[in-house]
């Protein structure tokens, strides 16, 4: 199953870690459902694979 | 007020348990088939209490004069209720599931602690408590927002049963606690071991303030929880959202141990240290017992 962190970064660059998915679809449509909402227009979101066999990664330090 | 948090849905509503039984051939997860009928009458009782949740407002409201007074009546209605803390906090968008609207302006808080003797009687007995705890936090819940009704405002109670709220946001700002490692708000008396029921409400109040008391700090010392995990589904690393540190659990590693097994898993909140401030005696019998059968603690202790 891959893993898939969506973050949110505003438009100050400030990152903000949305949640953990586990499909590209999954986290498409939440990030579909997040661009609808007007005071987030100037947020843009990426989606980062976490390497399979990882828990996690530590993007504070991104 | 539309929300904008994603909430994972529960149960076999959940895309990666739903994926992960059928890959076993299943139709669901054990952990719901086996439930004890005490379990199964506790699941019911939320059900059953969900179409209370809203209902008619007393055309003749309570003047407020002072706010202040009324959240500490509120607070206190609660407690009388059976509820163990209360918090109040203006309702925020991050505090909503996505695309859902709520209108009103405040929420309450209201959480029942699990008695935390019953770990010892092991996984099922654990089960059960946080079953009862759920189940109370319905009940207050739904006799709370009926209250403020009578008072002559909207209210409407969010629980196990039905919710549109996001529990953790809200626990921060009323100052419960912090987030910690085990993916949990820390409260310092009763670590993560509590469950809660919500009101959203227009009745004028006052709200509380988020409190640091040192968890995160101390999570990032302390892996009690994360070295103990059966499934290792609680990651070394954290994220950051709105500026609070999270770590998040793996779900695909969690759910084989709590959620396809028959018994319940509990243990990243059992083992927490904060535990230690509310039962100290059952604290130390619990990991003693614990490290008799190769669990871990950390080298600091």
């Amino acid at each position: 199953m891959e893993k898939l962190y969506v973050n949110e970064i505003g438009s100050n660059g400030e990152a903000s870690t949305v949640g953990l998915f586990y499909s590209r679809g999954e986290a498409e449509q939440i990030i579909a459902q997040l661009q609808r909402i007007p005071e987030k227009s100037d947020c843009r979101y990426e989606i980062v694979e976490i390497a399979s066999g990882s828990s996690s990664t530590d993007l504070s330090q991104a | 007020m539309r929300g904008t948090t994603p909430r994972r849905e529960q149960g076999m509503a959940d895309p990666v348990l739903a994926s992960m039984v059928h890959a076993m051939g299943l139709e669901t997860a054990r952990h719901y088939t086996a439930a004890t009928p005490k379990i199964q009458a506790y699941r019911d009782s939320w059900v059953k209490l969900a179409k209370f949740r809203d209902g008619p407002v007393n055309p003749q409201h309570v003047e407020v004069s002072d706010p202040a007074t009324v959240a500490q009546q509120i607070k206190a209605k609660a407690m009388a209720l059976g509820a163990n803390m209360v918090g109040i906090c203006r309702l925020q968008p991050h505090m909503i599931d996505l695309g859902e609207d709520v209108s009103h302006e405040f929420v309450i808080v209201a959480c029942v602690a699990e008695d935390y003797e019953r770990v010892l009687h092991g996984a099922s007995a654990v089960e059960e408590e946080a079953m009862r705890a759920y189940a109370k936090c319905t009940e207050i819940a739904t006799a709370l927002a009926a209250h403020v009704r009578n008072l002559g405002y909207p209210a409407r109670a969010h629980h196990n049963g039905a919710s549109e709220v996001q529990a953790i946001p809200i626990f921060y700002q009323v100052g419960f606690g912090e987030l910690g490692r085990n993916g949990s708000l820390i409260n310092e008396k009763y670590g993560a071991s509590f469950r809660p029921g919500f009101v959203t409400t227009d009745l004028p109040l006052v709200e509380d303030r988020p409190r640091e008391f040192g968890v995160q700090d101390f999570c990032m010392n302390c892996n009690v929880c994360q070295l103990n995990c059966p499934g290792d589904a609680i990651s070394k690393d954290h994220v950051v959202t709105r500026g609070i540190k999270r770590w998040l659990i793996d779900l695909e590693k969690c759910y084989p141990y709590s959620r396809l097994r028959d018994e319940y898993c509990h243990l990243c909140v059992d083992v927490c240290p904060y535990n230690v401030k509310s039962h100290p005696e059952t604290f130390k019998a619990f990991m003693k017992e614990r490290k008799q059968v190769g669990y871990k603690t950390p080298t600091s202790w």
